[in-house]
């Protein structure tokens, strides 16, 4: 669901400002009175106008018991605004790790939580992002994925995480904007070569043995690790899932030949962003092949080698490349 | 905004619908049209099968029709059941409706709401103890259709235990408003509640009477501020009938001319004179607007109008249960002189009727011509005739008193005072028929008087000169018990007031012990009148005169603020917000308890000692606590240190109280 709520630029800089003083960013948080803020719902506003209506009510017929409803309705939604509160309160959210992404890609925090006590239907979710609903927060440790739609390569951060809850009544609308510090590098969005690197994506095996070779069998896996949820689904091992193994992710053999090399001057003069994403495509290709490479981008320059590690790596520094293109070729 | 996500209603939550359904329309039976109750059926039947699985939603369309359909037949009976009936049912068929057609949760919100204002119409007829608690439950019941919504896939009871704890932690803060929120007088008129009238009538003719005799309901309750008068002083006067054409005995029309204008009128009687009993009578809804009182009566309540033939009358209908307070004036008379109209209108008979009584009143009036020794003769005579008193008379024919008087021989109240009356006019003396009810059962723990319609009676009024209207009950004079000790002193109560109801608890009065218990609920029943339904703003001044001792604005904020953030700190208690004590704590404060004093004895703990060092240390400079000392700090540490399990924290934690004591004493 999208927002149509924006607050004024400068008020909503305060705002901000106020929010990070009051809830500074950290990793893991403890939901507490500084943290939860609590106001009634259009539902609650509709209940004090129907306790409004009973006590006039009641009052016209002289009638105490109808009066004695409004005021026990009155003071439900009283109690409620505490139960409110303990539904969110105690509640430890802490962030772990995010899945690899790519820019274009709806990426997946992982958040973790757990409560003292129970505490029921939780909604979590990032500023104009889908809802995550959570149906009960035990004091077992759950992680679920939000998800947050991102266009951008580079350093992505989610912005605060919204979490509400409307428990027991629906009368009053509790709520936190907790900053989990959880900043991600999500990489260019993987384009294909169609240059010089192009051969890449060709089938043939037995191409272009200068070029850094590898051994046949490049298709044997070296094993199996488990699956990272939100990782790509292209290297599951679907059989082993459907053999009841659970989910993994296939890796594969270490090649061995001569490096390879590629550099952003591989590609004919197109924009800076699709030369990236074609390094990028490329870079996915070579370490699924298991080939060595070495990446040159600029001033910078990564020494071949290869492994999921090298990989990395090479796809930070390609999502970290600063928008603006350096004066050098 | 992120309000809704989710917008399927959970099975968890349908069926709790279809409970808080049933629990809110079952108590509104006796409002609903036939028609209703048939589509608030199909609507109940709909629904059952939607969530078994054998039925599909209704379409749009059908709904539509459905409550066009009933729209327009409420509309055209709306007269005959009254402005507030209607709206009750239009709003039980808005609710019925919506029910079948509920898709997202925010439908269930609205059939929630509709239902809390459902609850509060039930209150309208409803306002025993027994039924507060039934529409508390199924208040509690449509509190639990909002919590299904958070509560997908949790068991019922935890549901129910949630939907409970709400309101339970609830209510003390509602009785605190409702004690300390002002009681305003009603805002604006309302639609009144129309029903069948119970009790008396406008109207007696023979068999009338006899009907209430049937009936074991309470008509209404008296407590008095001294203690009430004696039996056969319980006239209460209800209505005066002035009119006779033969068969049945009438109001003036004069009189209905004024109970119709009364609204717009300011009561015309003055208060009378004397010493008057003081006494507050709490009506039961009659539907009818005559109130009770005892000779002369006199209400300042500006809801009564005092009527020129000295009876209380109500402004607005009776419709729930209704307190007012009356000063009876006992000895004052009442219209010590009569106008000329009235005493014409007191004389009249229809003409050529019972004429056997007609020529037994010349004779009357032959052999007595003083007009009170005349009566006080009638009196006698209806005492030394062979006269019965009977609740199930034999029939008369159209010359009703004659076959009364001379053929049968046996009658209830409204005979014999009919034909006191009609033969003391024959004889002109100007009389009437009053009818209301005589006696009242006195509740000993409460110390009030119950009054129910099988005790209704008619007596007679005569007005002599000098004295205004004198009351005259020939019933007294043919059995007297009926007047000194009541009604059920006379007759049997399986064969009159509990023929027709075998359930009431008035049966229970053979059974001493059982009957102590009726007694009890009975004053239970009228604590409820007089503190919660009846709960005014004199009540409320004296309640917090009594709680706060003279209430003062400061007294009062203060009081609340201090009841409020108690209320707030249980609840915040019970939802498991507070936790006074973290583990160990209390143990740590009595050990160091134990270091201080071990310190003043020149063992001081060191900043950086471990309390094992401590321990040693303590062990070696006084070894006639080693012992104690050593297990003291063992278990200090294992219950600081070490994960136990409950009991075995409980056990230690007992030990280590235990040695605490010790070795303080020998500190």
């Amino acid at each position: 669901m999208v927002s149509n709520r924006r607050k004024p630029g400068k008020l909503k800089q305060w705002f901000n400002q106020w929010l990070n003083s009051r809830l500074p960013a950290a990793t893991k948080v403890t939901l507490a009175h500084r943290s939860v803020f609590i106001l009634p719902s259009g539902f609650g506003l509709l209940w004090l106008t129907l306790v409004l209506l009973l006590f006039l009510f009641g009052t016209n017929y002289q009638n105490n018991l109808v009066i004695g409803l409004s005021l026990l309705l009155l003071s439900v939604f009283n109690t409620c605004i505490i139960y409110s509160y303990r539904n969110l309160a105690g509640m430890t959210i802490s962030s772990t790790l995010s899945p690899q992404a790519y820019a274009g890609d709806t990426l997946v925090f992982p958040v973790r939580l757990y409560a003292s006590q129970p505490q029921y239907e939780v909604l979590l979710n990032y500023p104009n992002n889908q809802i995550k609903v959570i149906k009960k927060v035990t004091n077992e440790a759950s992680t679920s994925l939000i998800p947050f739609i991102n266009e951008r390569r580079g350093r992505v951060s989610p912005g605060r995480l919204k979490i509400e809850s409307r428990y027991p009544l629906g009368l009053c609308r509790a709520w936190s904007h907790v900053d989990l510090d959880n900043e991600h590098i999500v990489y260019a969005a993987p384009l294909e070569a169609n240059e010089r690197l192009s051969h890449l994506d060709s089938e043939q095996d037995y191409v272009a043995d200068d070029q850094g070779g590898h051994i046949p069998g490049v298709d044997e896996f070296k094993g199996l690790r488990q699956h990272i949820p939100g990782e790509s689904l292209k290297q599951v091992a679907w059989k082993q899932l459907a053999q009841g193994r659970g989910m993994l992710t296939k890796e594969f053999q270490q090649p061995q030949g001569e490096p390879q090399w590629l550099s952003l001057t591989d590609f004919s003069p197109t924009s800076l962003e699709s030369r990236l994403s074609q390094l990028t495509h490329s870079v996915d290709r070579l370490s699924e092949k298991g080939q060595i490479f070495g990446l040159q981008l600029g001033e910078r320059t990564i020494q071949p080698a290869d492994g999921e590690a090298h990989r990395i790596s090479c796809l930070q520094a390609l999502a970290l490349v600063p928008a603006k293109p350096e004066t050098r070729t | 905004m992120s309000s809704e996500h989710s917008e399927i209603i959970s099975r968890h939550s349908l069926l709790w619908l279809l409970l808080a359904n049933v629990a809110i329309l079952l108590p509104l039976y006796e409002k609903l049209t036939p028609w209703t109750m048939a589509i608030c059926g199909i609507c109940l039947l709909w629904r059952l099968g939607i969530f078994i699985g054998k039925v599909a939603k209704p379409p749009r369309y059908l709904v539509t029709l459905l409550a066009l359909g009933s729209a327009i037949t409420l509309a055209l009976i709306i007269n005959s059941i009254g402005l507030l009936n209607g709206l009750i049912n239009l709003l039980v068929l808005g609710y019925a409706l919506k029910y079948i057609e509920m898709r997202k949760r925010r439908d269930v919100r609205t059939v929630v709401l509709v239902g809390y204002f459902l609850i509060a119409l039930t209150f309208i007829n409803q306002q025993s103890i027994i039924y507060t608690l039934i529409l508390g439950l199924v208040t509690t019941i449509n509190t639990c259709v909002l919590v299904s919504l958070y509560h997908e896939g949790n068991k019922l009871k935890e549901t129910a235990l949630m939907g409970s704890k709400l309101i339970i932690q609830s209510l003390p803060l509602a009785a605190l408003l409702f004690i300390v929120l002002p009681k305003l007088p009603p805002l604006w008129m309302v639609p009144q509640n129309s029903s069948a009238t119970t009790g008396l009538s406008d109207q007696v003719s023979f068999g009338d009477i006899e009907k209430l005799t049937r009936s074991a309901s309470l008509a209404f309750r008296a407590e008095f501020d001294r203690s009430p008068p004696t039996n056969h002083l319980l006239y209460w006067r209800a209505l005066v009938m002035e009119d006779y054409n033969g068969k049945v005995w009438t109001q003036h029309k004069s009189i209905k001319q004024i109970e119709k204008d009364v609204q717009f009128t300011v009561s015309g009687r003055a208060r009378p004179l004397g010493n008057p009993v003081n006494y507050s009578v709490i009506a039961e809804p009659s539907y009818q607007n005559w109130l009770y009182g005892l000779d002369v009566a006199f209400s300042d309540d500006s809801n009564i109008s005092n009527l020129p033939d000295y009876r209380l009358y109500a402004k607005r209908s009776v419709d729930q249960q209704y307190r007012y307070r009356v000063q009876s004036y006992l000895k004052s008379p009442m219209s010590p002189v009569l106008d000329d109209k009235v005493k014409q209108i007191n004389l009249s008979l229809p003409e050529a009727s019972n004429l056997k009584t007609q020529a037994f009143a010349n004779q009357l009036m032959q052999e007595y011509p003083d007009p009170l020794q005349r009566l006080n003769a009638l009196m006698n005579y209806f005492n030394q005739g062979d006269y019965f008193y009977t609740l199930s008379p034999p029939r008369v024919g159209p010359q009703q008193i004659d076959d009364f008087l001379f053929e049968n021989k046996a009658g209830f109240c409204v005979h014999y005072a009919s034909a006191f009356t009609f033969i003391a006019r024959k004889t002109g003396i100007p009389t009437r028929l009053v009818t209301g009810y005589q006696g009242g059962e006195w509740n000993q723990q409460a110390g009030y008087l119950s009054v129910y319609q099988y005790m209704a009676h008619a007596w007679a009024e005569v007005w002599l000169e000098g004295k205004g209207w004198v009351r005259f009950d020939p019933t007294a004079m043919i059995a007297p018990q009926r007047v000194l000790e009541g009604f059920d002193a006379i007759f049997q109560p399986e064969s009159s007031y509990l023929l027709d109801s075998p359930f009431s608890p008035l049966r229970l009065r053979e059974f001493p012990l059982l009957n102590k218990l009726r007694l009890s609920l009975a004053s239970m029943d009228y604590y409820w009148s007089v503190w919660v339904l009846g709960f005014d703003s004199n009540k409320q001044q004296r309640v917090l005169q009594k709680l706060l001792g003279g209430v003062t604005k400061q007294k009062m904020s203060l009081f609340m603020l201090i009841a409020i953030s108690l209320i707030g700190l249980t609840i915040a208690y019970s939802a498991g917000l507070l936790t006074f004590r973290q583990r160990g704590e209390q143990h740590a404060t009595k050990y160091t308890q134990i270091c201080n004093k071990l310190s003043g004895k020149g063992l001081e703990r060191r900043l950086d000692e471990g309390p094992l060092d401590y321990g040693k240390r303590v062990e070696l400079a006084m070894p006639s606590l080693a012992n104690e000392f050593a297990l003291f700090t063992q278990y200090y540490i294992a219950l600081k240190y070490q994960p136990l399990t409950k009991e075995g924290q409980k056990k230690i934690s007992k030990l280590f109280l235990r040695l605490f004591k010790q070795i303080k004493k020998k500190l």
